[in-house]
């Protein structure tokens, strides 16, 4: 190759755009939101732009072979030894929802959030940074980095807007997640011990030539890395974090955190699709049998928590951690068709549950304190943050939209049904791909399988009580407060989430026959291990200058 | 014209008057009458013309793909009883609709009734013109979810509010059974398609999962359809507005469940269970229902339970699975909606007329609403069974059929005395409703002087009235051809030969009915002041479904709270405890299916010197741990000992890059928290009531302890075991070998650093960037608690002795302090700044590097703030540490981004030696300014971390009002609160 098609640069921007932009965003001061907000509002909009049309490209790749995996090897080093990113299907179609959830909760976030607390715009594009290259690499220890970017911009969004329960949960989160990063570490290591490399790829092919005297360094290593995904991902017991932690966080900062999880997920599903390949030794259905076994159980814990929740965030992060026992079990359950209705259910979870977050704060408006918002007095150096904001009015940004009860009424109506998997929303047809692919194996259905699809529906069911519950004590309930009044950057983006879950049901079968792709190709092993070993370099005949 | 197009046509209208209607502004109520009317009249006309093909026994199908991989295509299919319960659904929907328009009052939105109304409307005509089970489902829980709103429509009354939330939470819960039992019948059959089920009757019927298949239908029909023990929702919604309970009482909502049992009757009638369950919930729902309806003193009360009461008719009729059963269940289903939304219609006039629908309130109306009356009295009549109405043909059908039930002698006996009784019940509450509303004295009490309403409100009743006559005088000329071609597409073959007519002869049926009007109204006449007395039905009333609902969803609500206390926790203690014995059995686990083993490389001998440095450290480790709790200060120094160690082992086994950065890494980490310390409140010691600390407190620590170890020694003996073992062909390798000819640098750590995996140190400095912006932001909102905001203790000694003695200022104690070691540290500055330079520019060959020369730079930042407190140094230098870092950031993109004009991928590097005057050959490539990034970001982000704590101290306290709770988290220990 002579030299590089710009098009495949495409895949580095959603890394190195947030990046840069946030680091112009630190030489301006903070007094100009505006034009913080503008380049906020650009990238992200060019980043979900690029995400479309890697989706796009990834969608319209021919079906068979290695076509859908595209490579961009970073400083020009080869494969195996320089760090690689990956594009396949499964990552475009992540990329797409962050973007997407970034975009919404940026944009939702101008209304009042991004005065909360100084640098929220550069820390929420750092946080789309990490999250963004936690979904291209192809290298573990670069896995790795983009772990710690994501969490240490989470650390900062979850402390934006300072006050004393989100400082407490925030220590908590941090406490736990650091911790979780340690093991992430040795696990790598005892992985780099047993194999020599790195890359997942190599990772995949190296682990058929592992003695079997190794392979519990291996093992171990694997176990201590998949414990560490697991935690992110939120499974019991180890998610007692998740529901403090979310519920703390300002309303477009938990809508963003909705995919925070999915990352903890998407790492197990690549690494154990990757690593675990079934037929060496009894791992693969070792560690299958802990997904199914601990995804049932976050599963019931959540639906136990769905039901004692109090308030809406909690009913929320509990909806959030039923997702993620349902893609765990649902991972477990290791049968194809089952994973392309999971990937639709990843989709649609995620969308409906950052509505949610977003939705929340509308409802609830009023009686939440706004103690957060209100400015800090004195400034103590240049940089201090007052809240202050130049042009204090914010008329063009306050625009009011009437009939605001019916908006958040019907709003709420349709998150709860994409959150319990009732129709006419995405959530339906989702549930119903993963129960139609558990049904549909030939042979005898397992008991494990009788009491997924139980927990799927009670779980679901769990959800519309509770949410019932809820949002006929906030929404239909007279109460003495006026509501407060809708902006239009408010009621946007929790419309166009909800536009694209009913756009996910109603193109359900093109979407479907990407799911179905994606787990097709995710099966391909050593399709995808060639692909990115012999990921050709950019040749040259002398120095490029 | 029959194209099938049309019937998406016919569906997709409902919608589309929904949405219409929803834009509506609020005030009007006619555009929003005139657009549902309309909707229901079109729609109505468009599937008219339908009835010749399915007259023919044709089924009209229209097949749309959707989902084909997963075997859901939309399918609509008219057949005989879809056509008839699809006019139901739009003739009974557009009466309603003309009477909502009178009855709904000024004030309410009446368009967003209508949306709902026709949204409602919509989702039943899709179940029941589904061809796809799936789909069936899915409007399923549409109704569901449209009834929910228009029970709730007037959500600013409890009572609506608690009957919409308590019918979606049964009516969707049993529609969730249905999609489960869908889904069974899909996996026997191996297809969601109607047809294709109904030919696989046989197949389903003998599949081991044909009984939850069943059961799980069933639960979707019973609850939808008020079927005991489910039917305590129906009477709750009530508080619907009246033109919601005619709609969804009569025609549609509780129709769906007997519409899927009808449908699915020839696949699943037949057996034992199926025989049982159906016959059993139907009789017990019958009973239960005409018991409970004759205690109602609300006449929407009365109705409600008259509802529950005929449904359970039907399914009774259809749980005895003969094929004459079935007709008469179709039959039966039309009249009741016939009836029923009449009846529901000429009670929401009485309320709205006179203001009450209490019936002991009630009495003599007739006099003031003469026409509203009679139509009343004539629906009444077909609702008791009376001849010449259509009530009465179809209650002879159900008495002829429980005479004929199979099932031995007991059930031979006791279904038509059941039966009949069910029948005299029927006739004792409807004639309560008439002559107690309608006879009698003129009312004394009423909240309005009745009247009769306007007459286009009257004009549904009028029309479904003459139905009820025209079809109990005439019925084989009338409903007979429809009926005959719903019939037959449920039956096909097993059809069997009825004949219509009010006169069959003198015969049993007929005497049992002649029986039950006795009974019925002598008892009414006997009890009649009698049952106004009660206050609710004997026998059943200590089985109050609703509130046994609400207590036990609060129950399911309590357990579930219990049970998230048991197996979660919110605290951090617990859960970190978790995670280390998680990590630990993850470690252990493969050593324990696949055994220990150490590696074949031989053991280095230990050195003496090593292992007392290595003792010190382990020393410093543990200790530093012991004292974390109450003495940080020695806690840090430890800590920092314990760093120190590794940075000695580090030179020991020859890694001076790692040695360098750990020791530089270690001095400003030490002390910025060593700053930090200054703010966190003093911890009191604790104190135990006996001097002791109790034993669960033992208990916790020593397994805390336990814990500890056990990860430690596990660590321990991974470690050892993969370093026992020889690394096998790593990818290091490649790095040992290609650092220089390709990388241009013969300090391997740095080019990897900077080359090979420069992406990983973008990624790292951007996490330094982001925990510098979070501590920032953070203490920019710091509140310190409100012990920690007087100055130290030792400042404030000083203080004090500067006051007392002659000549001295207040804080010149302080100013003097350190003076020469001051001066020393501020000269500093300028040498280290230039270390710092030469470890940056030499990095790519010998050992340091952008970040250790940052490390090192702000070390020296660091120096100054020490020595000349935060308001010198800042008199004298401007820090601009974010913008250090927003520059670093950019240098470091930029020099990536570099490569792209040259069609290399990002962060391609390029070096080549320059020949500089003076100096010489000099190395120069791109990574120097990759390096250079990062050594700005360092420089930036440390003393951004520096910069925000150092302010603190200067910062003036906030006005008096230490009482707020807004104190910064202080992180306890469990079991001391």
């Amino acid at each position: 190759m002579i030299a590089l098609p710009w098009t495949d640069h495409l895949i580095v921007a959603p890394i190195i755009l947030p990046l840069a932009a946030s680091g112009l965003m630190l030489l301006i001061k903070e007094r100009h939101i505006r034009a913080k907000r503008a380049i906020a509002a650009v990238t992200i909009s060019a980043m979900l732009a690029i995400a479309l049309v890697l989706l796009h490209g990834a969608a319209t790749a021919p079906a068979g072979g290695g076509a859908a995996i595209r490579t961009y090897l970073l400083g020009n080093w080869p494969a195996p030894f320089g760090i690689v990113l990956v594009l396949d299907r499964l990552s475009a179609l992540m990329l797409a929802i962050t973007s997407l959830l970034g975009f919404t909760s940026s944009l939702y976030a101008t209304a009042r959030w991004d005065q909360a607390g100084p640098r929220f715009h550069a820390l929420l594009l750092l946080q789309l940074m990490g999250i963004n290259g936690a979904f291209l690499t192809g290298d573990l220890f670069n896995l790795f980095v983009f772990f710690e970017v994501l969490l240490a911009a989470s650390y900062g969004l979850l402390l934006h807007g300072s006050s004393t329960p989100r400082i407490k949960a925030a220590l908590h989160y941090i406490a736990i997640n650091v911790a979780t990063s340690l093991l992430f570490l040795i696990g790598m290591g005892l992985i780099y011990a047993a194999t020599g490399t790195l890359n997942m790829a190599h990772l995949a092919v190296r682990i058929h030539a592992i003695p079997d005297g190794d392979r519990m360094i291996l093992d171990a290593g694997a176990a201590i890395l998949g414990l560490a995904f697991l935690v992110k991902a939120g499974m019991w017991p180890l998610s007692f974090w998740l529901p403090k932690a979310y519920s703390a966080a300002s309303a477009p900062v938990a809508a963003l955190f909705a995919i925070l999880s999915k990352v903890g997920i998407y790492a197990v599903l690549r690494v154990s699709l990757l690593v675990f390949t079934p037929g060496i030794s009894s791992d693969a259905y070792f560690a299958s049998f802990w997904l199914l076994f601990g995804g049932l159980a976050t599963i019931a814990f959540a639906t136990i928590g769905v039901l004692s929740s109090k308030t809406l965030s909690g009913i929320a992060a509990y909806s959030l951690m039923i997702s993620s026992g349902t893609l765990l079990a649902t991972i477990g359950a290791r049968d194809g068709a089952v994973v392309a209705g999971a990937l639709f259910y990843l989709v649609s979870s995620t969308l409906g549950v950052s509505a949610f977050y977003l939705l929340i704060e509308l409802v609830q408006r009023g009686e939440i304190d706004d103690d957060a918002l209100a400015p800090v007095t004195e400034p103590v150096f240049d940089d201090e943050y007052t809240g202050a904001v130049e042009g204090s009015d914010d008329a063009e940004i306050g625009v009011v939209i009437p009939g605001t009860i019916a908006l958040l009424g019907g709003g709420f109506m349709f998150c709860a049904l994409v959150l319990a998997g009732m129709p006419p929303l995405s959530g339906f047809i989702s549930k119903f791909a993963i129960i139609n692919g558990l049904l549909g194996s030939s042979g005898a259905i397992p008991m494990s399988t009788w009491i997924l699809l139980t927990l799927m529906i009670v779980s679901g069911l769990a959800i519309l009580v509770a949410t019932t519950r809820a949002g006929i004590d906030y929404i239909w309930t007279p109460s003495n407060q006026a509501q407060a009044p809708l902006r239009i950057s408010e009621a946007i983006p929790v419309g166009v989430l909800v536009a694209v879950c009913l756009g996910l049901l109603v193109f359900a079968a093109p979407v479907m026959r990407y799911m179905e792709q994606t787990t097709r190709s995710l099966a391909d092993r050593s399709n995808y291990s060639s692909t990115i070993l012999q990921a050709p370099r950019v040749q040259s005949a002398g120095d490029p200058l | 014209m029959t194209d099938s197009r049309i019937l998406l046509l016919v569906l997709a209208l409902p919608f589309f008057g929904s949405l219409l209607s929803a834009l509506l502004p609020r005030t009007a109520r006619t555009a929003a009458g005139l657009v549902a009317g309309s909707v229901a009249v079109l729609a109505t006309a468009l599937l008219i013309p339908f009835y010749a093909p399915v007259a023919r026994g044709e089924i009209v199908r229209l097949e749309i793909g959707w989902l084909p991989t997963l075997g859901l295509d939309l399918v609509f299919r008219v057949d005989g009883l879809a056509w008839l319960f699809a006019m139901m659904v739009l003739v009974i929907g557009a009466l309603v609709v003309l009477y909502t328009r009178y009855y709904m009052a000024r004030e309410d939105p009446v368009p967003r009734f209508f949306s709902y109304l026709l949204a409602f409307m919509g989702s039943m005509l899709g179940i029941v013109l589904s061809g796809n089970l799936v789909q069936l489902a899915f409007f399923w829980e549409m109704t569901s979810l449209f009834s929910f709103l228009l029970i709730g429509y007037w959500y600013g009354n409890r009572a609506a509010r608690d009957g919409a939330r308590m019918a979606l939470i049964v009516t969707a819960t049993g529609g969730l059974c249905l999609l489960v039992g869908v889904l069974l019948i899909g996996r026997i059959v191996g297809s969601y398609d109607l047809d294709v089920v109904l030919a696989s009757g046989g197949t389903i019927r003998s599949s081991p999962l044909y009984l939850p298949a069943l059961i799980l239908v069933l639960l979707g029909a019973f609850t939808k359809s008020a079927q005991f023990p489910f039917h305590f929702w129906l009477p709750h919604a009530m508080a619907a507005p009246t033109p919601v309970s005619a709609y969804l009482h009569s025609a549609t909502m509780v129709k769906a469940g007997i519409f899927l049992m009808i449908r699915l009757w020839p696949i699943f009638a037949g057996t034992d269970a199926w025989y049982f369950i159906v016959s059993f919930a139907g009789l017990a729902t019958l009973l239960v229902g005409a018991w409970a309806a004759i205690f109602q003193h609300d006449l929407k009360g009365l109705l409600a339970y008259s509802t529950i009461s005929h449904l359970g008719l039907i399914t009774l009729l259809l749980g005895l699975s003969s094929p004459l059963a079935a007709v008469a269940a179709i039959f039966h289903t039309v009249n009741h909606a016939t009836f029923k939304a009449s009846l529901f219609m000429a009670a929401g006039i009485i309320d709205h007329e006179s203001g009450t629908r209490d019936m002991r309130r009630l009495s003599g109306l007739a006099r003031f609403m003469p026409f509203t009356a009679t139509l009343a009295m004539v629906a009444a009549a077909a609702m008791a069974g009376v001849p010449l109405l259509n009530g009465f043909i179809s209650k002879e059908m159900f008495l002829a059929e429980a005479l004929d039930a199979r099932g031995g002698p007991v059930i031979g006996f006791a279904l038509p005395v059941l039966a009949t009784l069910g029948a005299a019940f029927s006739v004792l509450y409807s004639l309560r409703f008439i002559h107690q509303t309608f006879f009698g004295p003129p009312p004394t009490d009423l909240p309005k002087v009745p009247h009769e309403p306007p007459g286009w409100m009257r004009r549904p009743i009028e029309i479904l009235v003459i139905a009820c006559l025209v079809v109990g005088i005439v019925p084989a000329a009338t409903i007979g051809p429809v009926l005959q071609s719903a019939v037959r597409s449920v039956l096909g073959a097993q059809t069997p030969t009825y004949s219509l007519a009010i006169w069959h002869g003198f015969s049993a049926p007929l005497l049992l009915s002649m029986i039950a009007l006795a009974t019925g109204t002598l008892a009414y006449f006997r009890f009649r002041d009698a049952l106004n007395r009660r206050a609710g039905p004997p026998v059943i009333a200590r089985f109050k479904g609703g509130r046994m609902f609400e207590r036990v969803l609060a129950d399911i609500v309590r357990r579930a709270r219990s049970l998230e206390g048991l197996f979660g926790t919110r605290r951090l203690q617990p859960q970190l405890r978790l995670l280390v014995c998680l990590a630990c059995l993850a470690g252990l686990l493969p050593f324990l299916q696949l055994g220990y083993a150490t590696g074949g490389l031989p053991v280095t001998p230990l050195d003496p010197a090593f292992a007392v440095i290595w003792i010190v450290g382990g020393i410093c480790a543990v200790g530093a741990a012991q004292q974390a709790k109450y003495h940080r200060l020695a806690s840090l120094v430890l800590m920092a000992g314990a760093g120190l160690v590794a940075c000695i082992s580090f030179v020991w086994l020859s890694a001076p890059d790692l040695a360098l950065t750990q020791l530089l890494v270690e001095t400003v980490t030490t002390v910025l928290l060593l700053l930090g310390l200054r703010w966190l409140p003093k911890r009191q010691p604790e104190v135990w009531p006996d001097d002791r600390p109790p034993a669960r407190v033992v208990f916790r620590r020593s397994a805390d302890l336990g814990i500890a170890i056990a990860a430690g020694l596990g660590a321990a003996l991974l470690a050892y075991a993969m370093l026992t073992r020889p690394l096998p062909d790593t990818i290091s390798r490649y790095f040992m070998e290609q650092a220089y000819p390709q990388g241009g640098g013969r300090n391997v750590v740095n080019v990897i650093l900077v080359d090979f995996r420069a992406f990983d140190t973008l990624g790292e400095i951007a996490v330094l960037a982001i925990v510098a912006l979070t501590i920032f932001s953070l203490l920019r909102r710091f509140r310190p608690a409100s012990e920690s905001i007087e100055p130290p203790v030792q400042q404030r000694m000083q203080d004090a002795a500067d006051l007392h003695a002659g000549g001295r200022r207040v804080g010149d104690t302080k100013k003097d302090y350190l003076l020469v070691p001051r001066i020393i540290m501020e000269w500093l500055f300028p040498v280290i700044f230039v270390f710092a330079i030469y470890l940056l520019v030499r990095g790519h060959d010998l050992p340091g590097g952008g970040f250790a020369a940052g490390v090192a730079m702000s070390i020296a930042i660091m120096l100054q703030y020490m020595a000349g407190g935060t308001r010198v140094v800042e008199s004298r230098l401007r820090i601009r540490p974010l913008r250090w870092i927003g520059a670093g950031l950019l240098l470091a993109v930029v020099t990536g981004v570099g490569a792209l004009a040259f069609g290399y991928p990002f962060l391609t590097s390029w070096f080549r030696y320059l020949e500089l005057p003076v100096i010489g050959k000099v190395p120069f490539g791109t990574a120097l300014f990759f390096d250079l990034g990062v050594f700005l970001l360092v420089v930036g982000a440390t003393a951004l971390m520096l910069v925000a704590i150092a302010h603190q101290s200067i910062r003036t306290p906030r006005a008096r009002t230490p009482a707020r709770p807004d104190v910064p988290p202080v992180i306890r220990e469990e079991g001391e609160d």
